[in-house]
């Protein structure tokens, strides 16, 4: 089955930018330019995932949001925005935006939190908590917080096994540097230097000295991906 | 309907003026009624007696003699005669029949004195004897002091005149001076807003009264607004010119990309290309944080515990400190209680701190973070073994878009300090740069 995108944004060629990579990613999408269209178009509750542009005329994005929310779509919303400091990205999640990305961003930036949160719709629409995620053959043991691959133990500290499940709860999906900074350590801001590339860097060794296989993939330009190698 | 200014302080001076002179016309004409009064008081009474006395001597002959003889054909003012009980004149001069009843003695009284011909509603001042089964009338109509009233008059009159004239005088005098001096606040003003920023009203009574005030006000208003002018000419200077340099970089790869032959150098071009995007993007953001926590309130700070931030980010740079191959080391006094503070921003300020002693103080040394709490609050500090910042140069360190020399040839923009004094200062505090002996200690002083 298709899923379906809403994607409300103004500026015609972001919304055209937007439109022509997430068909190609497999998505079915409809664009509208105002928040009263957006309002509009979501309240039919047919869509799997809304993309807003925070400043639109008409109704604001963040308003426009609270609406489409208040007539109980629960459909995951990703917002957009020119305004990238610390303060607006936790305004703009805490009105009730799934996501918040930044303008301008990369593509694949965007596509890995569509992806994500389609994912997570997934998992909370399908019963019952999971207890154990297994990826080829890496297998978690989430009560137990355990790693093993190929039957063996791998030993991890505290931050690499929580880096390591959040990839794996994103298993096959590509996972940006910035979701993982946000997620895993709550900081909303860009350190910089590649802090996450030497922890991801870390934790690959542990999961891949020894194994003939690599699980842990670079998607350059990107993130990473936990998955078996194809 | 609206006067405008020079009518309304015009028509202010000519009631003040015409106040001033009324009261004083008023006050003379008082004093002047009150002397008449008295003269006529006293001339009365003593003619009076004088005829009293001679009724007393002589009886009826001779006070009509003596009427007689004081009777004046051309004074037509002169009361002078004897009525009988009920008020009618047996002979003198005098009005028909008296208006004063019943006749009464009195020594002297103001009142209209008949109603026949000249004596209708005219006052006199006259007395009233009784003499024998008669009455003794003698007085004067108040001819005399009618003739001064209407003098007093045309003064009002005058003075009413005067008033006006002074009043408009007043008012375009006053007008122009007060025009003369707003015209020149407002004359600044105007240069001011066309761009001759050095304009300024120049005083005139030393400071001393309302518009010299408003004019060292203004003047210091001005001041301000020059330098906050300067300040952002300064900065949109420096921002058009640091702009630049990563511009020329993403055009240069741009076009490497664009000339590129095979590939492979395309593809390398073209990742050039996105980091330098990234990094003009994390350039504007910080540069939008900067300007932000210059305005930010407090209404976004958590508590949080001093240690717990540091902890945290040291957890998430201790593998990067130890790829750089440099020790890090952490030191959190006991018992600093949790504080107020905006847990992003401070944390993104010491990662500044870190990310600065990784890529100056390069491999090697120990990278030292520590919060304690000592002179000026709490004070987050981050110490490197790196190269230092000369005493000399640590201003400008600090500033927006300032690098040092030898950091020319790295990249950044010049902002990472900046970022950090300006997160001090929205918690009240400062950032200080001093000299670890050797390398460069920076910390970040919160108050308590």
């Amino acid at each position: 089955m298709t899923r379906k995108i809403l994607v409300v944004e103004d500026d015609a060629a972001t919304a055209a930018y937007l439109a022509k990579g997430l068909a190609e990613a497999g998505y079915s999408v409809e664009t509208c330019g105002n928040g009263r269209d957006g309002l509009f178009l979501a309240s039919e509750g047919v869509f799997d995932l809304i993309v807003a542009d925070r400043m639109l005329p008409g109704i604001d994005g963040l308003a426009m949001l609270s609406a489409i929310r208040a007539a109980g779509i629960t459909a995951p919303a990703l917002v957009l925005s020119a305004l990238g400091t610390v303060d607006d990205r936790i305004d703009g999640l805490r009105a009730g935006a799934d996501d918040y990305l930044c303008k301008p961003f990369s593509f694949g930036e965007l596509s890995a939190r569509v992806e994500a949160l389609m994912r997570r719709t997934d998992r909370s629409t399908t019963s019952g908590k999971p207890t154990r995620i297994n990826v080829g053959d890496l297998e978690i043991d989430l009560l137990g917080r355990q790693v093993s691959r190929q039957g063996r133990p791998i030993a991890l500290g505290a931050r690499e096994y929580s880096i390591l499940e959040y990839l794996a709860r994103h298993a096959g999906q590509v996972v940006t540097r910035t979701m993982m900074l946000e997620k895993i350590w709550n900081y909303h801001f860009d350190p910089g230097s590649n802090v996450v590339d030497v922890h991801v860097g870390r934790l690959r060794r542990k999961l891949e000295e020894g194994f003939d296989s690599p699980i842990l993939h670079t998607v350059r330009g990107a993130g990473y991906r936990l998955a078996p190698a194809a | 309907m609206r006067l405008s200014f020079t009518a309304r302080l015009a028509v202010l001076a000519i009631t003040l003026a015409l106040i001033s002179s009324l009261a004083s016309v008023f006050l003379i004409w008082n004093g002047i009624h009150n002397d008449a009064i008295a003269a006529l008081r006293r001339d009365t009474v003593e003619q009076a007696q004088d005829f009293v006395s001679v009724y007393r001597s002589g009886g009826f002959p001779a006070l009509r003699e003596a009427i007689n003889a004081a009777r004046d054909p051309d004074d037509d003012t002169l009361i002078l005669a004897v009525l009988d009980a009920r008020g009618r004149r047996v002979m003198g001069v005098g009005p028909v029949t008296a208006a004063v009843q019943p006749l009464a003695g009195t020594p002297f009284s103001i009142a209209v004195p008949g109603h026949s011909a000249q004596w209708t509603g005219r006052e006199a001042g006259f007395a009233i004897h009784r003499v024998g089964r008669y009455w003794l009338m003698t007085g004067r109509l108040l001819d005399d002091w009618e003739q001064e009233q209407r003098t007093i008059e045309h003064v009002v009159g005058l003075s009413i005149l005067l008033a006006i004239v002074t009043g408009i005088a007043t008012g375009l005098v006053v007008t122009r001076y007060v025009g003369r001096r707003l015209n020149r606040i407002t004359d600044v003003v105007e240069a001011v807003s066309g761009g001759d920023f050095a304009d300024r009203v120049e005083t005139v009574a030393g400071g001393r009264d309302a518009f010299d005030r408003l004019a060292i006000r203004l003047n210091a208003m001005l001041d301000r607004i020059e330098q906050l002018v300067g300040e952002l000419r300064a900065v949109t200077d420096s921002l058009a010119h640091d702009l630049r340099s990563p511009l020329a970089r993403l055009r240069a790869r741009a076009e490497q990309a664009s000339l590129a032959e095979d590939a492979g150098a395309r593809e390398a071009a073209l990742s050039g290309l996105l980091v330098e995007t990234d990094m003009m993007m994390r350039m504007l953001t910080t540069l939008l944080e900067i300007g932000r926590s210059a305005a930010m309130g407090r209404d976004r700070f958590v508590m949080a515990e001093p240690g717990a931030i540091l902890e945290e980010l040291t957890e998430l740079y201790d593998p990067v400190v130890e790829e750089a191959r440099m020790a890090l080391t952490l030191d959190i006094a006991p018992d600093l209680p949790a504080m107020a503070v905006h847990r992003e921003l401070l944390s993104q300020a010491l990662a500044n701190l870190i990310d600065n002693a990784l890529r100056h103080a390069g491999s090697g040394g120990t990278l030292a973070l520590s919060v304690s709490r000592g002179d000026g609050g709490v004070r987050f500090a981050v110490a490197d073994r790196g190269p230092g910042i000369d005493p000399a140069d640590r201003e400008e360190a600090i500033r927006r878009f300032g690098r040092l020399d030898r950091a020319r040839s790295q990249p950044g923009a010049g902002l990472g300090l900046s970022l950090v004094d300006a997160v001090a200062r929205l918690h009240g505090g400062h950032l200080e740069l001093a000299d670890n002996a050797p390398g460069l200690r920076a910390t970040i002083v919160i108050p308590a």
